[in-house]
């Protein structure tokens, strides 16, 4: 019997077939890889990480990294973004593997006190240095001095972050000729403006950062504080007492969501026209031109009202600041590249990212005429200038005042949420607001000693 | 009697340990990859347990036993406790209402039911910070589409506030939850759907079995065994949900909808004490063991009971 003569261009595929396509394709891939690696990226990578990172920003970063890698065609720069609420997990776990970032900006002061006390920070005295300390606003570094009287870090900018925002429109047709300058004509005002659909204000309630670090604010405009000035919890005073209870009195004009308010939800009631005043920085200023022009012409702001006009205003300012890891690569090159940040008309750049929200540290350039030629820090001069001042003026938790020794353990209060819980409990679950007190004067005492 | 050993051919102890040799050979790989990825990260988690830690450093002093006393002794611990046996079992009851429901509906045979497969899964693939980002806006009071839509039909006159206050904000990640996994009880309860047998049903309808009590007496019972499984993973599953919780209310309001896995975070990351994480993590397993072991004896009586009849 005659077997049919086989094609060979028709035989069957075999598992050999298979096999040695499968290796074949192997070789190929590796031999790829093999000549991809030739031509590696020689130069020396530097890690920048920050939770500052709008588009606009990036790409003002762009051109920063930009202009160092030309004039150090060795060096390049990679940009990470990380997140305002989340930076203290992301920073625990970086220390913890030994996968450091370079170089770190627009973290809160306190943050870099607390990180340098445990030894995770470089000094970055040298980069200062490299500034000229001279250029900045006076006393513009003080924050971050050490016990062993270096700079843990340097200021990148200021930020007024708690600022009255308002509605002139508003204050206007509610018959009121001046922006509240105390918490009743803050109430008052409230009340006036509430209707057809808007609130009088958009406060945070929720269970998260921006409800401690705002809430300190009230204390102080209470005339309290939180610590005395050597640190012991001074909480538990009359001051905190009236700042609760006109947080409590401010509720009803709020949205009925704010209980779960944070810096987005809050600001974006301002800037959509859902509340008639709100509580942020300048960053109002960006998002305004951008979402809602309409209402641009009829917005201002001032220094949060205090409870009496005997009080001084007291503004949060976190101090967002560059600091350096220690442990991690390249120290002089990262020096180099951090005080390459401060080249004026590239640091003006930068702050014309966030027109506004993050103010010069640098004297000279909130002055320049390049810097002030911005459309909106041309438009809102009298409120970037208030803001400037109140922000240069402005403290956090890390030094509630000038007075105050710098708190280590700022960071990990703030992030215990343990003064956003007690908002919540004397606020939302209406509890007696003496023993929620006395309960987180005793949190917060065992959180020092932590 | 012939002897055994004396039967068995020459060199056979050999063959049998070489099989032997083999076998473990084989068998080490997995061995290694189970006690790199399950053990050590286990018995890791124990050791810091016992120690007060910084996380940033990794640096700590041994402190015995304190972590657990600290725990064990503080109320945080216990009321969290509370709130996540709440979450789980709520959502957890959902997804399995939801998903036998939408299994049972999918094995009909209705219009589009190959699409309607495909795309009952959406929820379980989608990214959980995706889809928490959507819930959250749904939610939203001043431009949440639910409140609006509410407003419109007359039901409420204000916005309700979903997750900021209680027990609206343990309701509403109950639902969010029930929707992100109940397409995992759907695929499992179709599946076994679509292999009880016809004649089963014929013979429940010949006996004058309606729909209701063909469902309870015939596909209940044989969905037994796929739903017992069902529940146990979704149970150690939902125990230990974080992400979900975090996103949406981050734990408040107060501690309303603060789990362990939060307050494990939150010790980890936010406090930097990961030896107190460590033994929040350790008591949630334990937590867990307690109900694994009662679904195991459950199992062998149930076992034994089969056997014996």
């Amino acid at each position: 019997m005659n077997q049919p003569e086989r094609n060979p261009l028709r035989r069957p595929v075999t598992r050999r077939d298979t096999l040695r396509v499968l290796a074949g394709s192997g070789a190929a891939a590796a031999a790829a890889l093999t000549a991809g690696c030739g031509s590696k990226d020689e130069r020396t990578t530097l890690r920048w990480w920050s939770p500052q990172a709008s588009p606009d920003q990036l790409k003002a970063y762009k051109a920063q990294i930009a202009a160092f890698e030309a004039a150090n065609p060795t060096i390049r720069v990679v940009f990470e973004a990380t997140s305002d609420e989340g930076y203290p997990a992301q920073f625990a776990t970086a220390f913890a593997a030994r996968q450091l970032p370079n170089l770190v900006t627009h973290l809160p002061s306190f943050a870099a006190q607390q990180y340098y006390a445990e030894g995770l920070l470089e000094p970055v005295d040298d980069v200062i240095k490299a500034i000229g300390i001279d250029r900045y606003f006076a006393g513009a570094n003080e924050v971050y001095r050490t016990s062993d009287k270096h700079y843990c870090a340097t200021g990148i900018g200021n930020t007024a972050a708690d600022m009255l925002w308002y509605r002139k429109d508003l204050l206007a047709a509610a018959g009121i000729t001046a922006p509240p300058a105390t918490w009743d004509e803050l109430r008052s005002a409230a009340r006036k403006m509430q209707r057809d659909g808007i609130y009088g204000a958009a406060l945070p309630y929720g269970m998260n950062a921006m409800t401690s670090l705002i809430f300190i604010g009230f204390i102080h405009r209470a005339g309290g504080q939180v610590f005395s000035p050597d640190l012991q919890v001074a909480i538990d005073s009359q001051p905190t007492y009236d700042a609760l209870a006109f947080f409590q009195s401010m509720r009803e004009f709020c949205p009925t969501g704010a209980s779960n308010f944070s810096w987005g939800e809050s600001l974006t009631a301002f800037v959509s026209g859902s509340t008639a005043t709100g509580i942020y920085s300048g960053r109002v200023l960006a998002n305004v031109a951008a979402q809602n022009p309409a209402i641009a012409d009829a917005i201002g702001c001032t220094t949060y009202p205090t409870m009496s006009r005997d009080i001084p205003a007291w503004t949060y300012n976190d101090f967002p600041c560059l600091l350096i890891p220690k442990g991690a690569p390249h120290l002089a090159e990262t020096k180099a590249f951090a005080a390459s940040l401060y080249q004026p008309q590239l640091y003006a750049q930068q702050m014309h990212a966030a027109p506004g929200h993050v103010l010069p540290v640098l004297r000279a350039v909130a002055d320049d005429g390049f810097y002030r030629a911005n459309p909106l820090i041309t438009r809102y001069a009298a409120e970037v200038d208030l803001m400037t001042k109140a922000a240069t003026a402005g403290h956090n938790l890390g030094q509630e005042t000038a007075a105050h020794k710098p708190n280590l353990k700022a960071n990990e209060i703030i992030a215990s949420n343990a003064i956003a819980e007690l908002v919540q409990r004397v606020v939302l679950n209406k509890e007696n607001p003496k023993a929620a007190v006395a309960a987180t004067a005793v949190r917060l005492a065992e959180l020092m000693r932590a | 009697m012939p002897d055994a050993a004396a039967a068995r051919p020459p060199g056979a102890g050999a063959l049998e340990r070489r099989d032997a040799l083999l076998g473990m050979a084989l068998i080490a790989p997995t061995i290694l990859v189970l006690g790199a990825v399950i053990v050590y990260p286990l018995l890791s988690a124990i050791y810091l347990s016992f120690f007060s830690i910084y996380t940033p450093t990794l640096e700590g002093h041994f402190v015995g036993l304190a972590n657990y006393r600290d725990l064990l002794g503080s109320g945080g611990f216990w009321s969290a406790l509370v709130t996540t046996a709440i979450w789980t079992v709520g959502t957890l009851t959902l997804q399995i209402l939801v998903g036998v429901g939408m299994a049972l509906l999918l094995h009909q045979n209705i219009l589009f039911r190959s699409l309607a497969r495909g795309l009952v899964l959406f929820p379980y693939f989608l990214s959980t910070v995706v889809a928490v980002l959507v819930w959250r806006w749904l939610f939203n009071d001043l431009y949440g589409i639910l409140n609006q839509m509410l407003m419109n039909a007359g039901i409420i006159a204000a916005p309700v506030n979903w997750l900021g206050a209680m027990p609206n904000a343990m309701l509403s990640i109950m639902v969010v939850g029930a929707w992100k996994f109940f397409p995992f009880v759907v695929i499992a309860v179709l599946a076994r759907l679509q292999t009880i047998p016809e004649s089963l049903y014929e013979a429940a309808r010949i006996d004058g079995a309606g729909p209701v009590s063909r469902f309870f007496d015939v596909t209940l019972p044989q969905l037994r065994d796929v739903l017992t499984i069902v529940i146990l993973l979704r149970t150690v599953w939902d125990f230990k949900e974080f992400d979900l919780i975090y996103l949406m209310t981050g734990g408040g309001p107060v501690n309303g909808t603060r789990t362990l896995p939060l307050i494990v975070y939150n010790q980890a990351f936010g406090l930097n004490q990961m030896g107190m994480a460590a033994a929040y993590a350790v008591s949630m397993m334990l937590v867990m063991l307690v109900f694994m072991l009662a679904y195991l004896r459950r199992a062998n009586a149930r076992s034994e009971a089969d056997s014996a009849a």
